[in-house]
């Protein structure tokens, strides 16, 4: 389902100085840069359907926030050339070039790799355990050779291992000749076991020096198929979900939908909230981020009135509560890690401690589910941000 | 966005309903003389907590029942009023509020209580229980770990290491009993036990230790100072276990990755 309007916009982690590579009311065919970086030119944003921009809206600085585009039913679609992908600095070009990049992500610290950074090794997340997320296997069925085609172009881009998180089941592609370098990891059925930082914790921790990648699988087999037809598909399989809708469904949809449109026949009347991503670790937005494949919608709450002083002051006198380390905070890690002294080093801003127990591997998203189970409003993901920057600042400057 | 319910006051609760069946087993147990301590020792730590959510904006926890039953059972007995008032504020200030309340303290406050009662006052006997009371200290250890709001490593280490002691026979069974109760009341406390599952096997294990070892050289103590003694000595040394236990799991994974 391609929606009337979409929009482009960076992918989160710090935001990012871009040119922009078009005006207002430019026509631009599906796949079409609309915007690059000002630092690495060849990092490209790219169109996801082909349209009219409607707007293009930049921050203070040149900051993208959001480029939205106005649907033309019967537009271009963009060609690149598979044939540069030959040499590993080509194919590095081409995913740059077609918009591919940002779908990557890597630790520590997040955001879209710098365009000539080597990683230590690639996770491929087919395994999603998060609450209403869709199958992967579901989203590169029949996609197999596209798939495996992915994986082996990554494979060059790293010394390391090609790390396959998926769930029991049958193998997801057909072992090439690999070398050995791409592994497959069974994960469990429960979250977080699928949670990329807890797998990359768990098998491959990031460092300062090294560092992790991660991408969806079907951003994988996307790629796969870029290789081949040298087009890339834009279509992916999002699960719309939540309190707040009659029924859920499954629509496969391409990156910066409009939500709105998604959900149009489906929401509960009633005030109501659109999320992109799960309901742990989403944000509202009226475009489906980058890398999302969820939607949630949940019924707006209603303000209540105040309440009385002393219930206040029993409630809400004191900042935040202490975390009591329990047998439900240890699960909320999957067990991946000492949850108590790490949540204690993480409140008290101890970055050492943090880091000796893999602060580094882990993400906003990795720690959602803490929060959730904590009954914090975001509290755990705030600090894990301010401590990320701050180390940023001190050894990666 | 949504929310879970694992927050301070729901493990208070889950605590709170473990230790039902022990209170009312104590309180069938002990009639009117009981509940007349258990109200005393109530009152006189809801008043710390009220005064230290006045003074200090420090918001009051349930736990305050937990630590005022803890202290009414184990208490030494006809302490009189002034004496009881005297330990409970002890225990209960410095002990947990100063800390900042249920959650960063460092000692459970009611093994800093009793053991202010027992050095304070050494001419008061201890209670001692009957086996029934004990015996309930198992349901409570049940509910305890099925809701995940006590520690299951530090009562399974206690548990392996007193079954040792039993077998050898160096064990008394009045020390067992009170030192059954005193582990479920004081040393399966989630926040001042150890916190690393490597950390909490240690710690129930030192604990069963220290019992077994007061209980074969400490002639003249009674079971619940026994039991009470090796709580304090656990709760103190159980930073350090946590330490040492994280510098392994450390060390551990630094060997497999290269780096942690």
């Amino acid at each position: 389902m391609v929606t009337e309007e979409a929009a482009v916009r960076a992918p989160s982690g710090r935001s990012l100085h871009v040119t922009p590579l078009v005006r207002e009311g430019d026509m631009v065919a599906k796949g079409d840069a609309v915007a690059c970086l000002r630092h690495a030119p060849d990092v490209c944003f790219v169109a996801p359907i082909a349209g009219q921009v409607a707007r293009l809206s930049l921050l203070p600085g040149r900051k993208l926030s959001e480029i939205v585009l106005f649907r033309e039913p019967d537009g271009a679609v963009r060609q690149h050339d598979p044939g540069q992908a030959d040499a590993t600095a080509g194919l590095r070009r081409l995913m740059q070039g077609a918009g591919l990049w940002p779908w990557l992500r890597r630790r520590p610290f997040g955001g879209m790799p710098a365009h000539d950074e080597k990683p230590s090794a690639i996770f491929v997340m087919a395994a999603d355990t998060r609450p209403f997320a869709p199958d992967p296997r579901q989203a590169i069925a029949g996609r197999e050779e596209d798939f495996s085609r992915g994986l082996a172009a990554l494979l060059r881009l790293t010394e390391g291992p090609v790390i396959v998180c998926q769930q029991a089941g049958a193998p997801l592609f057909d072992r090439g000749a690999d070398d050995g370098r791409i592994r497959t990891i069974t994960r469990g059925a429960r979250h977080p076991q699928a949670s990329a930082g807890i797998c990359i914790h768990h098998f491959f921790p990031a460092g300062l020096d090294a560092p992790v990648w991660d991408i969806h699988a079907e951003d994988a087999a996307a790629l796969g198929t870029l290789l081949d037809t040298g087009e890339l598909p834009m279509q992916r399989l999002v699960h719309i979900a939540g309190a707040g809708l009659r029924d859920a469904r499954t629509v496969w949809t391409h990156p910066g939908a409009d939500l709105r449109q998604l959900t149009q026949r489906v929401v509960a009347p009633g005030p109501h909230q659109l999320i992109s991503g799960s309901p742990l670790d989403g944000h509202l937005s009226r475009w489906l981020a980058p890398r999302h494949r969820q939607i949630t919608v949940l019924p707006r709450e209603t303000v209540h009135s105040r309440p009385h002083w002393l219930v206040s002051a029993l409630t809400q006198s004191a900042g935040a509560k202490p975390a009591i380390p329990t047998a439900a905070l240890s699960k909320a890690f999957g067990g991946a890690l000492p949850a108590a002294p790490f949540i204690r080093a993480l409140s008290a801003g101890d970055d050492e401690t943090a880091m000796k127990l893999g602060v580094l591997s882990l993400l906003e998203e990795d720690l959602a589910l803490a929060d959730y189970v904590l009954s914090e409003t975001g509290q755990l993901t705030a600090q894990l941000r301010g401590m990320l920057a701050r180390i940023r600042t001190e050894f990666d400057a | 966005m949504i929310r879970g319910l694992w927050n301070r006051e729901t493990v208070a609760l889950m605590l709170l309903a473990a230790y039902l069946p022990l209170a009312l087993f104590w309180l069938w147990l002990g009639g009117t003389g009981a509940l007349a301590q258990l109200a005393l020792a109530v009152l006189v730590v809801g008043i710390w907590h009220l005064v230290f959510m006045l003074m200090r904006a420090q918001a009051p926890s349930l736990a305050a029942l937990t630590t005022a039953l803890a202290i009414a059972m184990l208490a030494p007995e006809d302490l009189g009023a002034f004496r009881l008032v005297l330990g409970v504020s002890f225990g209960v200030v410095m002990g947990e509020l100063v800390f900042g309340g249920w959650g960063r303290n460092v000692v459970n406050p009611a093994i800093v209580a009793l053991s202010f009662l027992g050095f304070g006052f050494p001419a008061f006997s201890w209670p001692v229980f009957d086996a029934p009371i004990a015996w309930a200290a198992i349901p409570a250890a049940l509910i305890g770990v099925a809701s995940g709001a006590m520690p299951a490593a530090v009562l399974a280490g206690a548990a392996l290491v007193a079954t040792g002691a039993v077998l050898t026979g160096i064990l008394p069974e009045q020390v067992l009993l009170a030192a059954g109760i005193v582990l479920v009341l004081l040393v399966a406390d989630p926040v001042t036990s150890a916190a690393t599952t490597l950390g909490r096997w240690i710690n129930g294990a030192l604990y069963a230790g220290l019992v077994t070892f007061f209980a074969f050289g400490w002639t003249g103590a009674a079971p619940v100072q026994i039991a009470v003694a090796a709580a304090l000595l656990t709760s103190l040394a159980a930073p350090l276990l946590d330490e040492a236990a994280l510098a392994l799991w450390v060390a551990q994974r630094r060997r497999r990755h290269g780096r942690t």
